[in-house]
């Protein structure tokens, strides 16, 4: 029996448009999607913003009712047996909400092991274990308006082991940590892979995805447009080179120009504070970078370099390759 | 056996870590400020202007009543608070997505309201006793404990009601405040139901306090538990019925949020 089972899910969310003359417009967030994870399996869901993923997440954790389609946890389906699936299942959604800041971090845990039915004598032991596991120890009757965001997000990871899950829901656990947070939970959720934990997790690091999952499903606009290892998803670029530009100031059009290149597939540009990277995917490699920097001629260069393909790279020729261009976070 | 436990547990836990966690005004100024500073202007307020408009012999209503009301400062506010910050908190779908029993759940929330109400309105007696001359030496022990806490009880079914409606209304607190004018006005508290139309006097009835505000009134003036015992019942039918439609609101909340992908909408 697999521990996730996905067919022809779908959801349709309806907004309501307008003030005086309201009108409602559908948006399709999950249009048919179908996948399989098997027990203890890290399974990776990659998408673009509003591609999906929490949409997912958050069915498969019972908290929202597709509008069609199935979907069962440990064979238990999500909606019509949604009181069998909530204690086989933990989850945590990216962020600092979802705990009571006031309160220490131990007596947060003790509320939600009563709400997951613990006993007090199991409830204590499971809490002393989760604190250590997560590195809280000797912190935890600290109020949690006093503690770091990536305490507040190891806290959650332990709140969401408290009844010891068989299958772990992680919507983007590692956003907005500071990298040696973000290092310290990628450690905590290997740890739980060794455990022989299910574990399905979403996140826009690539590197992170391919560090950690077995399998990878990339999803755009609600569907899935690839489902592999990250071995195999890295095989879909492996015809191309990457040219890197660091660029200060690159205006749209010569994007476009750049994009239009005829040997080019795929550009994608990544902004930080004062510069850019410009990311050109291509089977031509160093050959193309004369014509590039030809277009780029008002914009000023830095470094250039052209490197295999990473599954960043994969992932966006998937996602972005129906318009050329994805802008990565 | 051992569901009932893991309920009752939701239940207590609940009742003291939510107030704890969600009760906003659950520091010490602001406590003061709210829960004594508060109902003893409201009493002095009401009882000094109703005295000045009617003469010294009214004391006595004024003070008894809004020593009464002073319930709805916990039953509204801090029920509705501890209902419906489990949203700002961003708490909501976490407790949802829980295999919890939403009654015990949804009814813990009031619990440790109720008995900072009674403790509310125990001051707020005292106040009308030691400051306004209000004689208590004719109230029977009991039926005054009694009435409190009833009273109280059915002013926090109300709060629920409010809190299940706060997880649904953008703005609360526009909600809340209308409800306590309302309460204010028209649970007898200030203005004898004898002076109002046949059916602004039915709509009190269908308040919590009201039949509260009666019986205390008559147990100051010296009536036995037995004489009072039908506007009890009355009392805490009404708060059972608001309970009921609160907890109603509650599941059709979750549903209806499920169903429509707002859960965390604030």
């Amino acid at each position: 029996m697999n521990a996730i089972e996905i067919r022809n899910l779908r959801r349709v969310y309806r907004a309501t448009i307008g003030t005086l003359r309201r009108h409602i417009r559908e948006v399709v967030a999950l249009d048919g999607i179908s996948l399989e994870v098997r027990p203890g399996e890290l399974f990776g869901l990659l998408g673009p913003n509003g591609a999906g993923k929490t949409t997912t997440v958050k069915i498969l954790t019972t908290l929202l009712i597709p509008t069609g389609g199935q979907a069962s946890i440990l064979g238990f389906d999500v909606v019509g047996q949604a009181d069998r699936v909530r204690p086989r299942i933990g989850f945590i959604f990216g962020g600092e909400r979802g705990l009571y800041w006031r309160l220490s971090a131990c007596d947060n845990l003790r509320y939600f092991a009563d709400l997951y039915h613990m006993d007090p004598d199991r409830s204590r032991r499971r809490i002393d274990e989760l604190l250590e596991l997560v590195g809280l120890l000797g912190r935890e009757d600290e109020k949690v308006e006093g503690y770091s965001r990536g305490m507040r997000q190891r806290l959650h990871v332990a709140r969401a082991l408290l009844h010891d899950p068989e299958v772990l829901f992680l919507d983007e656990p590692t956003m907005g940590l500071d990298p040696v947070g973000a290092r310290e939970l990628r450690q905590v959720i290997r740890d739980l892979k060794g455990q022989g934990k299910t574990i399905f997790l979403t996140t826009h690091y690539m590197f992170e995805a391919d560090a950690l999952c077995d399998r990878i499903a990339v999803i755009n606009h609600g569907r899935i447009v690839a489902l592999d290892t990250p071995e195999r998803l890295k095989g879909y670029v492996r015809d191309l080179r990457v040219i890197e530009l660091e660029v200060f100031g690159i205006a749209p059009p010569v994007i476009d120009q750049v994009r239009a290149l005829p040997t080019v597939d795929a550009v994608s540009v990544e902004d930080f504070e004062q510069k850019q990277i410009l990311l050109v995917q291509s089977p031509q490699g160093s050959e193309l970078i004369p014509e590039i920097l030809r277009l780029l001629d008002t914009a000023r260069v830095g470094k250039v370099v052209v490197r295999e393909p990473t599954l960043e790279d994969a992932y966006v020729r998937l996602v972005g390759g129906d318009r050329g261009l994805a802008q990565v976070d | 056996m051992q569901g009932l436990i893991a309920n009752l547990r939701i239940f207590l836990s609940g009742a003291v870590l939510s107030y704890v966690a969600l009760f906003r005004w659950f520091e010490p100024i602001r406590y003061v400020a709210s829960k004594i500073i508060l109902p003893l202007n409201q009493i002095l307020f009401f009882t000094l202007l109703g005295t000045f408009a009617t003469g010294p012999q009214t004391a006595s209503f004024y003070a008894i009543g809004n020593a009464l009301q002073v319930a709805a400062i916990s039953g509204i506010y801090g029920v509705t608070m501890s209902v419906g910050g489990e949203r700002w908190e961003g708490t909501l779908i976490y407790l949802f997505g829980s295999p919890a029993n939403r009654f015990f759940l949804f009814f813990g929330r009031a619990f440790v309201h109720i008995v900072d109400g009674i403790l509310g309105v125990v001051m707020g007696l005292a106040w009308a006793a030691l400051l306004l001359g209000v004689d208590l030496s004719q109230a029977d022990p009991l039926a005054m404990a009694l009435v409190i806490l009833i009273t109280t009880a059915s002013t926090c079914g109300l709060g629920l009601l409010m809190g299940a409606v706060s997880l649904v209304a953008l703005d609360t607190f526009f909600v809340n405040n209308m409800v306590y004018f309302l309460l204010l006005v028209f649970s007898g508290a200030n203005v004898p139901l004898q002076n109002f139309p046949e059916a602004v006097r039915t709509f009190s009835y269908m308040l919590p306090l009201t039949r509260g505000i009666l019986a205390t009134r008559q147990i100051v003036a010296g009536a036995s538990l037995a004489e009072v015992a039908p506007s009890l019942l009355g009392e805490a039918f009404i708060g059972a019925l608001y309970l009921a439609l609160g907890y109603s609101l509650f599941k059709s909340f979750e549903y209806f949020a499920k169903r429509r992908g707002r859960l965390e909408a604030m």
